[in-house]
C-alpha cells in the first residue's frame, strides 16, 4: 500500500519546498526558544517575589523555640542564608547562583536544593511516566471509540466512566485503593518505593524500575514495579477520564468536518480516512492536553505521594512550603515552571511538524 | 462495522496491557514483611520522620532524637522504664554540694564504631561544638564551661547552681562524637563547622547502632555497631525508620508491614485491629491557652477576672473526649511524668456558675476575643482545630464570644512569640527530662513573655522560678515545684488544658516498647518475642 508509506510533502527533506520549509521551521524553533528564555527570567521574578511576600518569618519556622529566642543564633541563621540583605540584593545573589545551576541550600534538609530535587524528581518522574503512558493509551483509545460510537451504548458507558474518572478526587481514590488492594486484599505492597530492607538499585536514572533493569536485578525490579503499580493506577484513572473526554470531543469535531465527509463519500477506506486525516487533524489539541496532563503529573501530586509514602516532588514541595523553606520552594517553583515551559515548547515544536500552517504563520 | 470490531479488539488489548502495567492483573505480595514470629533480623518503625539532620550538635526534631539516641552515647542517661533516675552511660559522675561543679569519669574500654577509645578530648570537643555551632540545641549548654581534667576526666562548671544539668546531658543532642573523625571531615567547635553533611552520611559515635543510610525524604536504616561495648544489648540487626503518614502507618502496622507505628492519634488507636499491641500514656506535651496580659493587646483578656472565668468555663473532661486514648487533663503546666507535677486534686475544675460570675466581674459579656492557633500541626495526633472549636463553644456557654483565627504554624508562630495574640492555643514539649523546662511559663520567662507577663507583674512567682532553676535538693525541689505549680494555676495567665496521649502501636513480635518523652523510643532496648 504505497499511499501509507508516502511522506507528507511538508516534511519532505528534499526539494526547494523542503528547504524553505526547513528555514521556516528553524525560525519557528528559534522564536520559541527565545520566548522560553524570557519566560524563564519571568519565572524567577515571580517565584522570588511570591515566596518573599508570604507572611511569617522563615527563622521562626526553621529554628527551634529556644534557638529563635537567642539573637546570636538568629543572626547567624540570617547571615548564613543571606536573609540579612535587602531583597533586591538577595534576588541578584539568587540569579548569580542560578547562573551556576546553584539553587541554594534548603534549611529543612540542609542539602543543596538541586541535590534534593535530583532525588525527588526521578521518584515523581517514575509515576508520571508510567501514568501518562497508560492513560494516553487507554484514554485516547476510549476517546476514539466513544467518538466513533457517538450516541450508542458504548459511547454512553465510556462517557460515564470518564466522568467518574475526573470527578472522583484523586486523594480519595488513593486512600480507597490503598485500603482495598493493600490492606484488605493484600495483593499490593505497602507504602514506599521498595520493601523495607531492600536496597535501592545503583543510581543511574533514579527511577528504581529502570535502574534495577539496567543492573539486571530482577528481584528489585519486580519489587519496585509492584510498589509503583498502585500509585500509577490511581493517577491513571483521573488522567484517563480527562483524555477520554477531550479526545472524544476532538475526534468528533474532525469527524464533522466537510472534508472527512467528502473522503468517506468518495469511498476511501475507513482506516485510511482515520489515520491519514482524522488522527492528524485531531492530534494537535490532544497533544496539548497530553502535554499538560504530563506536566501536572510531574509537578507533583502531593496527597497521592503522601498516602503512598512516595518521596517525590509533591511531598518535597509540601514540606518546604509548610516550613517556609524559601529556597526549596523557589527551586520547586522554578522546576515546575521549567517542566511546563519544556512541555509547551515540545508541544509547540510538534505543532510545527504536524501542522504546516503553524510554522509558516 | 468491521472497523468497530477491530477497534474493540485493539482497545481490549490496550486496556489489558495497561492494567498489566499498572499491576491490576498481577497481585504483588509484599515480601519480607516480617510480620510475625521472632524475626530479630530487622524492625521497621513508621514515623512522621520530621528529621532535618542527624548531626547530634544540630539535631532537634523528635524523629531525629530516635536516630541520634541509637547512634551516639551520652555521658549519662535514663533507664527505659524509669524516666526519673539518672544513670551513668559513658561516664560516672560526681557533683559538688552547690551544684556548680560536675565531674565525669569515663568508663573503661568504651570505643567508637571505628574501634578507637572514647576520651576526654572527644567529650570536650562534642560539647563545645554543640555550644559553638549556635544551632537549635545550643541553648542546652548555655552558661556551662567544659574542661578536660585528664584523659579520663571532664569537668563541667556553671556560675549558678544547675540542678537540671545532669538530666540535660542525657538528651541525645549531647551525644559524644568521635572528634578525630569529625575534625577530619570539617568539624570545628565554632560556627564554621562543616561536618554536618558528613555526619548525615556516616555516623561517628559509640552508640549501639551505626548509620547505614539516611534519606531525609524517606527514612533511615541503622545496623548494629559490631564494636559496641556499652551496657545495652540491642536485639535487632537492622532498624529501619520510614517516613509514613499516620493513616498509612496504621494500616502498615496492622498488616505487619511495619512493626511499630509512632504517630497514631487517640482516635486511630480506638479502632486498632486485634493482634496489635499498644503503649498508650499521656505524653509530656502540655496543651494550654494563654490570655494576653497586655491591655493594649486586649483590655478584657488582661483582666485577672477574665482569666479566672476561662479557667472555670472549660469542661476539661469533655475536652478529653476529642483527645482520645492516652490523653489526660493537665493538672498543671508540669506534665505528670516529671517531679513536681501536681496531683489531680489540684487541677483546675469546671464550674460554670463561678465562670459566669467571673465574666460579669470582668465585664466580659459581649466582648469579642480572637483565639489564635496553628492549624497545620497536630501535637501527638491531637487536632488543634477541633480542640479550638470545643473551647469556643464552652466559652460561649458562659457568655464569652470567641472568634477562631487559625493559621499555619510558620505564619502564626511569629505573633505568638511576639506576644500579639489575645487568646492563644499552643503546646509545649520538654527539651530535656527535667521540670525546669516548664519554668519558661513564669513571669518574664520565654513563654510568660508571650502573654506579655512581665517579671514585675508577679514577683512572688518570679522568685519561685529563680529558686526552681537553682534548688538542688530533691525534696526541696519537689516542694518548690509544687508551690510554683499551684501559684501558676491560681495566678498565671495560662490555662493548662490537657496532655495528649502518646500512642505507640506495635506488633506483638516486638517487646519492651516504651515511650520516652525526649527520645520517643530507644531502639536498642527493643526486644523480640
Amino acid at each position: 500500500m504505497p499511499e501509507q508509506i508516502a511522506e507528507p510533502p511538508a516534511l519532505s527533506p528534499t526539494g526547494g519546498q523542503g528547504r524553505r520549509s526547513h528555514a521556516a521551521l528553524l525560525r519557528y524553533i528559534g522564536k520559541r526558544l527565545v520566548i522560553a528564555c524570557i519566560l524563564l527570567v519571568g519565572m524567577t521574578i515571580v517565584t522570588f517575589s511570591l515566596t518573599n511576600l508570604v507572611p511569617g518569618d522563615p527563622v521562626a519556622a526553621a529554628l527551634g523555640q529556644r534557638a529563635a529566642d537567642d539573637p546570636a543564633i538568629v543572626a547567624r541563621f540570617r547571615a548564613e542564608y543571606g536573609l540579612d540583605k535587602p531583597l533586591l540584593e538577595q534576588y541578584w545573589a539568587y540569579l548569580v547562583r542560578l547562573s551556576h545551576f546553584d539553587l541554594g541550600t534548603s534549611w529543612q534538609t540542609h542539602n543543596a536544593v538541586a541535590a534534593d530535587l535530583a532525588k525527588a524528581v526521578p521518584a515523581t518522574m517514575e509515576i508520571a511516566l508510567s501514568a501518562i503512558v497508560c492513560a494516553a493509551l487507554v484514554g485516547l483509545t476510549f476517546g476514539m471509540w466513544s467518538a466513533y460510537r457517538r450516541g450508542k451504548v458504548t459511547d454512553q458507558v465510556l462517557r460515564l466512566v470518564s466522568l467518574v474518572g475526573i470527578s472522583v478526587p484523586t486523594f480519595w481514590m488513593a486512600i480507597v485503593c490503598f485500603y482495598i488492594f493493600y490492606y484488605r486484599l493484600g495483593i499490593a505492597p505497602g507504602s514506599g518505593r521498595l520493601t523495607p530492607g531492600l536496597s535501592p538499585p545503583p543510581h543511574v536514572t533514579g527511577m528504581y524500575t529502570f535502574d534495577a533493569l539496567l543492573a539486571g536485578d530482577l528481584r528489585t525490579f519486580v519489587d519496585a514495579a509492584a510498589h509503583l503499580a498502585l500509585p500509577t493506577m490511581v493517577l491513571t484513572l483521573y488522567t484517563i477520564g480527562l483524555l477520554t473526554r477531550f479526545s472524544r470531543t476532538s475526534f468528533l469535531e474532525v469527524l464533522d468536518q466537510g472534508y472527512i465527509q467528502a473522503a468517506k463519500a468518495k469511498g476511501l477506506p475507513g482506516r485510511k480516512v482515520f489515520f491519514k486525516y482524522v488522527l492528524r487533524a485531531a492530534a494537535i489539541p490532544i497533544l496539548t492536553v497530553v502535554g499538560l496532563a504530563f506536566g501536572s503529573l510531574l509537578s507533583g501530586t502531593v496527597l497521592v505521594e503522601s498516602i503512598f509514602g512516595w518521596p517525590g516532588l509533591g511531598s518535597y514541595a509540601y514540606n518546604a512550603a509548610s516550613k517556609l523553606d524559601l529556597l526549596a520552594v523557589m527551586g520547586v517553583g522554578l522546576f515546575v515552571g521549567l517542566v511546563y515551559l519544556m512541555i509547551n515548547l515540545a508541544v509547540d515544536l510538534a505543532y510545527g511538524f504536524i501542522d504546516p500552517r503553524v510554522r509558516v504563520g | 462495522m468491521k472497523l468497530h470490531k477491530k477497534f474493540a479488539a485493539a482497545t481490549a488489548a490496550v486496556v489489558a496491557a495497561a492494567l498489566l502495567f499498572t499491576g491490576c492483573g498481577s497481585p504483588a505480595p509484599s515480601s519480607d514483611s516480617g510480620g510475625s514470629g521472632t524475626d530479630a533480623a530487622q524492625v521497621v518503625i513508621d514515623s512522621m520522620f520530621d528529621v532535618k539532620t542527624i548531626d547530634p550538635g544540630r539535631e532537634y526534631e523528635p524523629a531525629g532524637q530516635i536516630l541520634v539516641k541509637a547512634l551516639y552515647d551520652t555521658l549519662v542517661t535514663f533507664a527505659d522504664e524509669d524516666t526519673t533516675t539518672i544513670i551513668p552511660d559513658l561516664a560516672s559522675f560526681e557533683q559538688n554540694d552547690e551544684l556548680t561543679e560536675f565531674t565525669f569519669t569515663l568508663a573503661d574500654g568504651r570505643v567508637f564504631s571505628d574501634g578507637n577509645p572514647v576520651t576526654a578530648d572527644d567529650v570536650v570537643f562534642s560539647l563545645q561544638r554543640l555550644q559553638g555551632m549556635k544551632g537549635n540545641p545550643s541553648f542546652l549548654l548555655d552558661g556551662v564551661t567544659i574542661s578536660k581534667v585528664d584523659d579520663k576526666t571532664v569537668k563541667l562548671t556553671t556560675a549558678d547552681p544547675a540542678p537540671a544539668l545532669l538530666a540535660t546531658l542525657a538528651t541525645p543532642s549531647l551525644g559524644i562524637v568521635n572528634s578525630k573523625v569529625v575534625q577530619e571531615n570539617g568539624g570545628t567547635t565554632g560556627e564554621d563547622d562543616g561536618a554536618e553533611q558528613f555526619l548525615n552520611t556516616t555516623s561517628a559515635g559509640s552508640g549501639p547502632y551505626v548509620l547505614e543510610s539516611l534519606d531525609i525524604a524517606s527514612g533511615a536504616t541503622l545496623v548494629k555497631n559490631t564494636k559496641y561495648n556499652g551496657p545495652q544489648s540491642p536485639t535487632y540487626d537492622k532498624v529501619i525508620v520510614r517516613k509514613v503518614e499516620p493513616a498509612t502507618q496504621k494500616m502498615n502496622v496492622e498488616r505487619g508491614d511495619s512493626q511499630i507505628a509512632m504517630d497514631l492519634s487517640g482516635d486511630m488507636v480506638e479502632s486498632l485491629a486485634e493482634g496489635v499491641s499498644l503503649e498508650s500514656v499521656p505524653s509530656a506535651t502540655v496543651v494550654f491557652l494563654l490570655a494576653n496580659t497586655d491591655p493594649s493587646v486586649n483590655a478584657t483578656t488582661a483582666k485577672p477576672e477574665f482569666v479566672k472565668a476561662v479557667k472555670a468555663a472549660i469542661n476539661y473532661e469533655a475536652l478529653l473526649e476529642i483527645a482520645g486514648k492516652g490523653a489526660a487533663q493537665a493538672t498543671g503546666l508540669v506534665p505528670s511524668v516529671f517531679l513536681g507535677a501536681l496531683p489531680a486534686s489540684d487541677a483546675l475544675k469546671y464550674d460554670p456558675e463561678a465562670a459566669k460570675a467571673a465574666v460579669a466581674a470582668a465585664g466580659a459579656e459581649g466582648a469579642k476575643i480572637t483565639l489564635n492557633f496553628p492549624n497545620d500541626i497536630d501535637p501527638t495526633g491531637l487536632n488543634l482545630t477541633t480542640l479550638a472549636e470545643r473551647v469556643q463553644s464552652q466559652l460561649a456557654e458562659v457568655g464569652i464570644t470567641v472568634d477562631l483565627a487559625p493559621a499555619p504554624f510558620a505564619t502564626e508562630v511569629d505573633a505568638y512569640r511576639e506576644g500579639k495574640e489575645e487568646l492563644g492555643l499552643w503546646y509545649w514539649n520538654p527539651d530535656y527530662m527535667d521540670p525546669a523546662n516548664y519554668l519558661a511559663f513564669g513571669p518574664g520567662q520565654t513563654v510568660g513573655l508571650r502573654a506579655n507577663w512581665q517579671e514585675s507583674a508577679n514577683t512572688k512567682i518570679a522568685d519561685l522560678v529563680k529558686k526552681g532553676y537553682t534548688t538542688g535538693d530533691p525534696a526541696a525541689r519537689k516542694a518548690l515545684f509544687e508551690e510554683w505549680g499551684k501559684a501558676m494555676i491560681e495566678e498565671s495567665p495560662f490555662i493548662p488544658l490537657l496532655q495528649p496521649g502518646s500512642n505507640v502501636a506495635y506488633q506483638p513480635s516486638v517487646t519492651n516498647v516504651l515511650y520516652n518523652p525526649v527520645w520517643l523510643i530507644n531502639v536498642a532496648g527493643l526486644g523480640a518475642a
